[in-house]
């Protein structure tokens, strides 16, 4: 059943979910047997099969065959969750998980690898009768999405809205864009929404074409989604590039810093193997003290994504030790976990396999998974990339509430994050949009999310002041602004860099780290690794990809500079940003949020 | 008809029985619930099912158990589907046995694994026996042109 039937008219709604097709998969032959009975007696329209391989294939040929896909857990030739990452990263279809194990865990790793329900066996009819929503909901997602930007952007969303009018007609995957985007994306974005979706279709064509080889003409067409530009991938190519040389840089830096398994597991990273070109792209040597070279993209981006880029990367830097060192000792601690877990959140595949590994909170990676997704939604900061400046600061003043708030609550908050910045996200996805008006509850979200937090006040600081000064730079993609806001509180914070105004800075890593987190995800598919990508099936996280250079080229600048004074940083930045507007690459154009001639220096202590 | 409803009411003896001794859950009536016109021998096609899929289980356990080096992973393996399947089709005890089968292989428990082979085995025969007189007096129900009393 398409879009169209679903939407069609009545009879075609009232007659769904009848004749709705799922693909049901189960090693074990009488639970999908059973499957196949229930499925049936629901009117449902059922393939079955008992081998992975053999569903992916199906769904490979033709994503249009299926409605919906129900999985168990445990099979033999694959493993359940990344058959789900699969299906959520190539076909955005909604997949339903089946175990005869209902341990809180794993129905927490269902979620974070994206999955729409999980289902304990035995399966009850009930259940089973309910399933059709999870497919009408993204439906009808899509399209009340679609019709709100309509209504809400305008001229500036004109583009955004055709596109997304576009999807809503084509493929699911498409509308399962428009979701993604969150109100804010959608409100004031004129340029490509980089949903979850859609950057999990970019990864997965880059994979396929060899990194080497990912020119954006073939991504483009391997990607095959209407309305996309060869520009917009392009763009988006180098941004992730920069994620990716992110990404190795802390994993150095990790070593470097001799953070605990942090560093064993940025070198695990690090695999982004082939990526080591990228590195060449991230302004390696940009920022003064960058030993990270991501540290110049940072200066691009905005300041305040920098910031939360650098935190970003720091998180495995940040190791609870750098506590002491950077940041106040206290929050710093807490921010190091928060880092961490942001970290996580950030290259769902590659930090999760970081995190996983070297994190002995688990649960802390799996919000970072959740995050991300959250970070998605929110990426309103992605528009950063598309815009301009002016647009960033915008909801500046009301940061500052949450920023206070996110101190407060920055050491607690921090791990408990995932969840929390994920909110943060989708607020300051809010902000951007209504220019501040977001709820303070923004500033808990970022906190977890800002593995900036971690990163040394300095950082934050630094950019802090630089984007708070700006006031008048318009934080693109009202992420913008409120990286703006935070940074200026975070400014404030850093002045007293140990301390109170760490979890201000943490809230700008924060924003930053939104990117990263969209990076991460964009990274994490990239690495293969079966993070979280799926994650942003479920949520309608409208991660942009714009957000996740940010984050990215933040990350890297952050880690650098979380140890750094934030005295280096900020002028090292200040000069980036005056001088180019897009030192990384002209990507990003966040250059804007450091305005010109404004010593940032001085703000910090 | 005289023979149909003393057959029904063997039936409904046999099959309540079934439920009162537990080898039997609720799961089996789900079962029954979901064969319908277009689905009419269900109930029949996945016992069958079952009881392919537990021989085979349990004489991939027999072996796995009897190796020289035993990989309990694998033995755990086939415990979960066995639980899996007996608890889609609600053979209550066979699961219980199940259950207790799997702590054994996470302790590594050679004789408690052996035992519990042995008792999964026994549960399974019983139950299998149990189900095919039940659905042979189902089948007589119906060709006698009666229907089958449903246990509720």
């Amino acid at each position: 059943m398409t879009v169209e039937e679903i939407r069609g008219g009545d009879n075609e709604i009232d007659r769904f979910p009848i004749g709705m097709r799922v693909l049901a998969v189960d090693d074990n032959p009488t639970c999908l047997k059973l499957l196949d009975g229930l499925l049936r007696k629901c009117q449902y329209q059922v393939t079955t099969t008992n081998q992975a391989i053999k569903a992916l294939n199906m769904l490979r040929e033709n994503r249009n065959r299926f409605d919906l896909v129900i999985s168990d857990v445990y099979m033999p030739d694959m493993d359940g969750f990344k058959l789900l990452e699969l299906v959520g990263l190539e076909m955005d279809l909604p997949v339903i998980m089946l175990s005869g194990n209902g341990d809180r865990n794993l129905v927490m790793k269902g979620i974070t690898h994206g999955a729409c329900d999980y289902l304990v066996k035995p399966v009850r009819l009930e259940e089973i009768r309910n399933i059709w929503q999870h497919v009408i909901r993204r439906k009808v997602e899509s399209k009340s999405k679609n019709n709100r930007e309509k209504s809400d952007q305008g001229i500036e969303g004109g583009d955004q809205n055709e596109k997304l009018n576009r999807k809503r007609k084509d493929e699911d995957e498409e509308e399962e864009n428009g979701n993604e985007s969150d109100d804010p994306t959608a409100k004031k974005k004129p340029r490509v929404v980089w949903s979850i979706d859609l950057h999990r279709k970019f990864v997965a064509a880059i994979n396929q074409l060899g990194i080497e080889k990912a020119v954006p003409k073939r991504i483009l067409d391997l990607m095959n989604v209407d309305g996309l530009t060869r520009e917009n991938v392009a763009s988006h190519l180098q941004k992730y590039r920069l994620y990716l040389k992110r990404i190795s840089h802390q994993a150095n830096m990790v070593v470097a810093f001799g953070g605990n398994n942090d560093a064993s597991s940025y070198m695990r990273m690090s695999p982004l193997d082939g990526l080591a070109d990228f590195r060449t792209l991230s302004c390696s040597g940009r920022l003064p003290n960058a030993t990270y070279a991501p540290a110049g993209m940072l200066g691009r981006l905005n300041s305040a994504t920098g910031v939360a880029l650098h935190s970003l990367t720091a998180p495995p830097l940040v190791q609870p030790n750098h506590t002491q060192t950077k940041l106040q000792p206290g929050p710093v601690v807490s921010s190091n976990h928060q880092n961490m877990n942001l970290f996580q959140g950030i290259p769902p595949f590659e930090l999760d396999q970081l995190q996983y590994s070297n994190k002995p909170n688990t649960h802390l990676t799996d919000y970072n998974s959740i995050e991300e997704s959250q970070i998605f939604t929110g990426t309103n900061l992605a528009d950063f990339n598309s815009i301009n400046e002016p647009r960033m600061f915008r909801g500046s003043s009301t940061f500052t509430d949450p920023i206070s708030v996110l101190a407060s609550q920055a050491g607690v908050k921090l791990t408990s994050t995932g969840t929390e910045s994920l909110n943060l996200l989708s607020t300051t996805s809010g902000f951007l949009d209504q220019n501040g008006n977001q709820p303070p509850s923004f500033p808990s979200n970022l906190l977890p999310v800002g593995e900036s937090y971690s990163y040394p006040a300095a950082v934050n600081g630094g950019f802090s002041s630089n984007i708070t000064t700006t006031a008048a730079v318009p934080v693109e993609a009202h992420g913008g602004g409120l990286v703006g806001h935070i940074v200026q509180n975070v400014n404030q914070s850093l002045s007293n860099q140990k301390g109170g105004p760490c979890s201000k800075q943490d809230y700008s890593q924060y924003s930053q780290n939104a990117f990263t987190t969209l990076a991460s995800s964009a990274l994490a598919d990239y690495g293969g690794s079966s993070g979280p990508v799926s994650h942003s099936r479920p949520n309608g996280v409208g991660s942009t990809l714009v957000q996740t250079e940010h984050t990215k080229l933040q990350s890297g600048f952050v880690s650098s500079n979380g140890y750094g004074s934030l005295d280096d940083i900020i002028p090292g930045m200040l000069k980036r940003e005056q001088n180019t507007t897009m030192q990384m690459n002209g990507e990003f154009g966040y250059d804007a949020y450091m305005v010109p001639g404004r010593v940032y220096g001085d703000e910090s202590k | 008809m005289d023979a149909v409803s003393q057959l029904q009411r063997q039936f409904v003896e046999h099959a309540t029985s079934l439920y009162r001794e537990g080898y039997l859950d609720d799961q089996f009536t789900q079962l029954q619930k979901l064969q319908d016109e277009s689905n009419p021998d269900f109930v029949v096609e996945v016992v069958t099912l079952f009881f392919e899929d537990s021989e085979k289980l349990l004489n991939n356990l027999a072996t796995a158990l009897q190796q020289e080096s035993i990989d309990y992973k694998q033995v755990d393996a086939h415990v979960h589907q066995f639980k899996g399947s007996s608890s889609s089709i609600g053979a209550q005890r066979v699961k219980n046995v199940c259950v207790v089968f799997r702590n054994y292989c996470d302790e590594k428990n050679l004789d408690g694994c052996l035992v519990c082979l042995q008792q999964a085995k026994n549960e399974y025969l019983l139950v299998r026996n149990k189900l095919e007189a039940l659905l042979n007096l189902e089948q007589q129900i119906l060709q006698a042109g009666g229907s089958v009393p449903m246990i509720t």
